[in-house]
């Protein structure tokens, strides 16, 4: 099998990085995320961090994407620019959970009537070096929710050796070209792949989407959303959540339209400007996010919107725990 | 770097110039819209379209008409990027997207008598589908029109609605408004109820209603007891929008978007999701 030894590792980045933007597991300050790796000074990889604080979903949808510019003079206005993204860019060291999660990004922009371009612009020429996950930590539940995460569906596949670096395994043409680029330090070798330990954390969603089918209007919602303020820092966590907002910045006549991430859990989000906002209420928002998690995308798409990495579950100020949600919600009666 | 003129991106907006602006109340105007080339592009009745005013904000309207050299829009002021449309004069350039949306089933509809309910701005969408009828005569029954607002200075689309209207052939049109005022000698009280005193025989006929959430509500009711299927009612939502193409995730209603499956849904499809609108 092909190795990446330990002390190669920063040279396979920085060649890969010579071509691409190449975006791997880094710690800045307080937070850890996919961030554009440079070989700065503070870059150390953080491979075994579990889970990142911040999804890597910014690389394909970033926290605030320019759209486009214009020109507003008077009466007249027209568009200057339309901001595409351009280039190859590369993911290094994504688990099967947010690689699932970014499966699931595909489905909601590029299928179902319109592709949304500057998603696509992104994502076309996007690689994915995954890592095999032995080790899952304590609020991970990804198996639960169908993720592979020993064998990721990715270009490349690296299996972490500690000291010995990393088992490297070219899966497609796109990860057979990476590959050939790191030629020279890739060495062939006998190495053992890591034992896998178990899940700590599992839960069974088998027919869960179809019993929340019924279950809009239960009781249950009002008790399942007393602890919720409403802060929305699961939305912001989440590998899947991917709503946003449109708006608009300029200074004196020159403007550009960008879009940001949004999030279901305000207000805001759904206030008209007549007054009326279907979901004015905590619970009607709180049982919005859930139901979109695990019943409304499942409709849609046919997939789960939720990957099991536990973000929210670590990141919740007040303990809502998505684990212990679904159990109730699997719990209650529903009146036929 | 993409062209202007003809790029695809259904998320950026071609821009039209305002040729004409008609105030139809104290807060609603329609605005005439076209390009040089003519219509930015082609809308069936019922869909949506972005308008945008840089660098104000852009908002999802009803196409209240195509009409064969523009569009018309007519809109209500509510809000921020409504109060600075409400100040624009002609001339002015704006944005727009779209068409966004299903439409009302105009083919499906043929052969029927057709009862349009409306009230207050609601009248904006359903305008686009009776002068559609209108256009199409011959495809379409009796039209009956029934239209409420709160006063007689709010009822929109005066002219059409007290004099061109009520001269098509076998077209009745009912307006009432919600209080009593001097010089107004028509019928007064809210929609639901002058529905149900004219009582139009559900027999062959499609109902199609769009006004405050409110008043849909009741007039719904109002149908169902007068023997109206779920199938022959058909109402126009409206949710916030930012995006217009099903990504933005705001206007769902359960795994449905009303920028994408909607904004028209018959009550049979309503009824199939969540209440929440």
């Amino acid at each position: 099998m092909k190795v990446l030894p330990a002390d190669k590792i920063r040279e396979a980045l920085n060649i890969l990085a010579g071509e691409a933007e190449v975006y791997a597991p880094l710690v800045r300050g307080d937070v850890s995320g996919y961030i554009k790796w440079t070989d700065g000074p503070g870059d150390e990889l953080a491979l075994d961090i579990l889970n990142t604080y911040m999804p890597p979903k910014h690389i394909v949808m970033p926290q605030t994407e320019n759209m486009y510019k214009f020109i507003a003079t008077g009466k007249d206005a027209q568009v200057t620019e339309i901001v595409t993204a351009e280039g190859p860019r590369i993911i290094f060291g994504i688990r099967g959970c947010d690689l699932q999660a970014l499966h699931a990004l595909d489905l909601a922009f590029l299928t179902r009537g319109y592709e949304d371009e500057f998603y696509k612009a992104r994502r076309q020429d996007l690689a994915v070096i995954a890592r095999a996950c032995y080790q899952p930590g304590p609020a991970c539940f990804c198996e639960s929710m169908g993720v592979d995460r020993l064998n990721p569906e990715a270009d490349v596949v690296i299996h972490v050796l500690g000291e010995q670096g990393l088992a490297w395994e070219p899966k497609t043409p796109k990860g057979k070209d990476i590959t050939a680029k790191l030629q020279g330090i890739l060495v062939d070798k006998e190495v053992a792949l890591p034992q896998a330990a178990d899940m700590k954390v599992k839960v069974d969603i088998t027919g869960l989407s179809e019993k929340l089918a019924g279950m809009f209007e239960h009781p249950v919602w009002d008790e399942l959303s007393s602890r919720c303020m409403n802060c929305g820092v699961c939305t912001y966590v989440c590998p899947t959540c991917y709503c946003f907002d449109i708006q608009v910045h300029n200074r004196g006549e020159a403007g550009n339209r960008f879009r940001c991430w949004d999030s279901c859990m305000y207000k805001e989000y759904t206030q008209m400007a007549g007054g009326h906002n279907p979901r004015e209420f905590k619970k009607e928002r709180f049982r919005q996010r859930f139901l979109h998690k695990l019943q409304y995308f499942n409709e849609r798409y046919g997939a789960n919107l939720c990957i099991g990495c536990g973000r929210c579950i670590i990141m919740c100020p007040n303990e809502v725990n998505i684990l212990e949600i679904i159990n109730k919600l699997k719990e209650v009666q529903v009146d036929a | 770097m993409p062209d202007l003129d003809r790029h695809t991106n259904p998320l950026v907006p071609t821009m039209v110039k305002v040729v004409k602006i008609i105030e139809e109340t104290p807060d609603v105007k329609t605005f005439y819209v076209t390009t040089d080339e003519g219509i930015p592009f082609k809308v069936m009745p019922g869909q949506l379209a972005m308008v945008s005013q840089l660098p104000v904000g852009e908002g999802m309207f009803s196409v209240s008409w195509q009409a064969e050299d523009h569009l018309q829009f007519a809109i209500k002021r509510v809000g921020l990027l409504t109060e600075a449309l409400h100040e624009i004069e002609p001339g002015q350039t704006l944005g727009i997207r779209g068409p966004y949306g299903n439409g009302f089933p105009v083919d499906e509809c043929k052969g029927k008598d057709m009862l349009f309910i409306g009230g207050g701005i609601g009248l904006a969408p359903l305008r686009s589908f009776i002068k559609y009828c209108f256009a199409h005569r011959e495809d379409y029954g009796k039209i009956t029109i029934l239209y409420g607002a709160r006063s007689y200075a709010d009822l929109c689309f005066k002219k059409e609605l007290f004099e061109e209207w009520p001269q098509v052939p076998n077209c009745e049109v009912f307006v009432t408004i919600d209080n009593p005022e001097e010089g107004w000698d028509g019928h007064v009280g809210f929609v639901p109820a002058y529905l149900e005193e004219i009582n139009p025989s559900p027999q062959g006929t499609i109902a199609v209603t769009c006004g405050p959430p409110i008043m849909i509500k009741f007039v719904l009711q109002a149908l169902e007891k007068m023997g109206f299927t779920d199938d022959q009612v058909i109402t126009t939502l409206e949710m916030r929008m930012k995006c217009g193409i099903g990504k933005c995730g705001r206007c769902n209603i359960g795994s449905e978007f009303i920028c994408l499956d909607g904004p028209v849904f018959t009550l049979a499809q309503l009824k199939k999701l969540p209440p929440e609108w």
